[in-house]
């Protein structure tokens, strides 16, 4: 057996070079890193908006329609993405706010589109999660986004609010939620519904 | 190191796993699979089989970790204190993981958002760690490769026929693409993606194994 002065070196040196490590890989990994996430949260805004994309495109062109599509506002504490193409003239195609919350496992970004009525909603993207692949992981797939787009932001009765659940009848603000991810389902439905009030009281 | 308590149940009357290169080889990807014959690390393979290409990934990363692992750990035996040696062996699997899990975000965006915290569990899979106990505290560098590849292989062979069947079954697709003759009329059943398709998926690649390897011979159930 080895003495106490030993092994503390050991330590010491095995997680210091463990460190050094990660940290080389870290910075060299960073920008690549920083520009996916840029990316990743153009296209998710573009994607609400509808705004069409060319198919495959790089994260610089994502970016740079971005940039030519959408405007940002500010309106009192709300900031909202405006969807105003040049050829448009000024018009406001369409207007994205973001939301976020914690979802079950970490947080939940996303980006929450309404057509200029401000009542119907126009697209819904997800474009930060942590939650299980297959199962709460499919609040970004396709088919349960889609469910967003034509819903209302208000219930019949005027009240705002939507409902993401596998159970009652259909209606104008309620999407199916999914099986596997109940949690998951609960928590993005509480964030929504906090973004929508958010919006809700700007107007007024 | 006698007094090491991880040694994996087959080899244990030999003392050591296998011999060299070929035989470490087929010990660990075929005879002592960890996921088929000694049911390690279960958690990922349940959890990120429900498409074969997060299945291919994963594979790919546990191959890269024990590899990495197995062989630091090897060349740091004889230096490491034994009473921090789980320590210095988590210290260095976590390493390998971290670096995967960033090279992923950096160059494979899409994947890494599909794995999620997956690749991260990596650091508390038992097949990475039991290596490193194992067998690369006993054995020299270049054969603690080869047994690291070949428990990675082992896993990542496994990981593959259970993703393959899962997206197959349950989605009525291979790698995202539909199959020529099987999608059009296939109503996919959604229970293969869900978490019990995954057990019912595992249980019947063990039982096949085991049917194929036939009993063991020394007696034990």
């Amino acid at each position: 057996m080895k003495g106490s002065a030993y092994t503390i070196g050991f330590a010491a040196v095995l997680g210091s070079a463990c460190a050094l490590l990660l940290t080389a890989a870290a910075s060299f990994t960073k920008p690549y890193k920083e520009a996916n996430q840029k990316a990743e949260e153009a296209k998710n805004i573009l994607l609400a908006l509808k705004v069409p994309l060319p198919d495959n495109a790089s994260s610089s062109q994502v970016v740079e329609v971005r940039e030519k599509n959408v405007q940002e506002k500010t309106r009192g504490e709300l900031t909202t993405y405006e969807y105003s193409p040049p050829e448009a003239g000024g018009k406001v195609l369409a207007t994205a706010m973001r939301f976020a919350g914690p979802g079950l496992w970490g947080p939940v970004k996303g980006f929450l589109a309404l057509e200029p009525d401000m009542k119907t909603i126009r697209g819904m993207t997800i474009y930060e999660q942590e939650e299980t692949p297959g199962l709460g992981g499919e609040i970004v797939a396709p088919w349960f986004r889609d469910q967003f787009v034509g819903k209302s932001i208000v219930d019949s009765a005027g009240v705002p609010g939507i409902i993401i659940s596998m159970r009652g009848e259909p209606a104008a603000n309620k999407v199916d939620g999914i099986s596997g991810a109940t949690m998951t389902c609960d928590k993005v439905q509480a964030m929504l519904n906090e973004a929508i009030k958010s919006i809700v009281e700007e107007k007024q | 190191m006698a007094d090491n308590q991880m040694v994996c149940a087959t080899c244990q009357p030999k003392g050591l796993c296998g011999g060299k290169g070929l035989v470490t080889f087929k010990e660990g990807a075929w005879a002592n699979n960890p996921l088929a014959i000694q049911v390690l690390g279960i958690c990922s393979a349940l959890a990120v089989t429900n498409r074969l290409e997060n299945s291919l990934v994963m594979g790919a990363a546990l191959i890269f970790v024990c590899v990495g692992s197995n062989l630091i750990v090897s060349i740091l035996r004889k230096h490491t204190p034994h009473r921090i040696r789980m320590v210095a062996e988590v210290a260095i699997i976590a390493t390998f993981v971290i670096l995967f899990d960033q090279f992923l975000r950096a160059f494979y965006w899409d994947m890494s958002k599909q794995l999620g915290p997956y690749v991260g569990l990596i650091i508390t899979n038992c097949i990475v760690m039991g290596r490193a106990e194992a067998f690369a505290l006993q054995n020299p560098p270049i054969v603690s490769m080869v047994d690291g590849a070949a428990n990675g292989f082992g896993y990542a062979v496994v990981l593959a026929i259970i993703g393959f069947f899962r997206e197959l079954l349950g989605a009525g697709e291979i790698l995202g693409h539909a199959v020529p003759g099987f999608s059009s009329w296939y109503t996919p059943n959604q229970l293969m993606i869900l978490a019990p398709g995954a057990f019912f998926a595992l249980g019947i690649v063990i039982g096949i194994f085991n049917m194929i390897k036939g009993p063991d011979p020394e007696g034990n159930k």
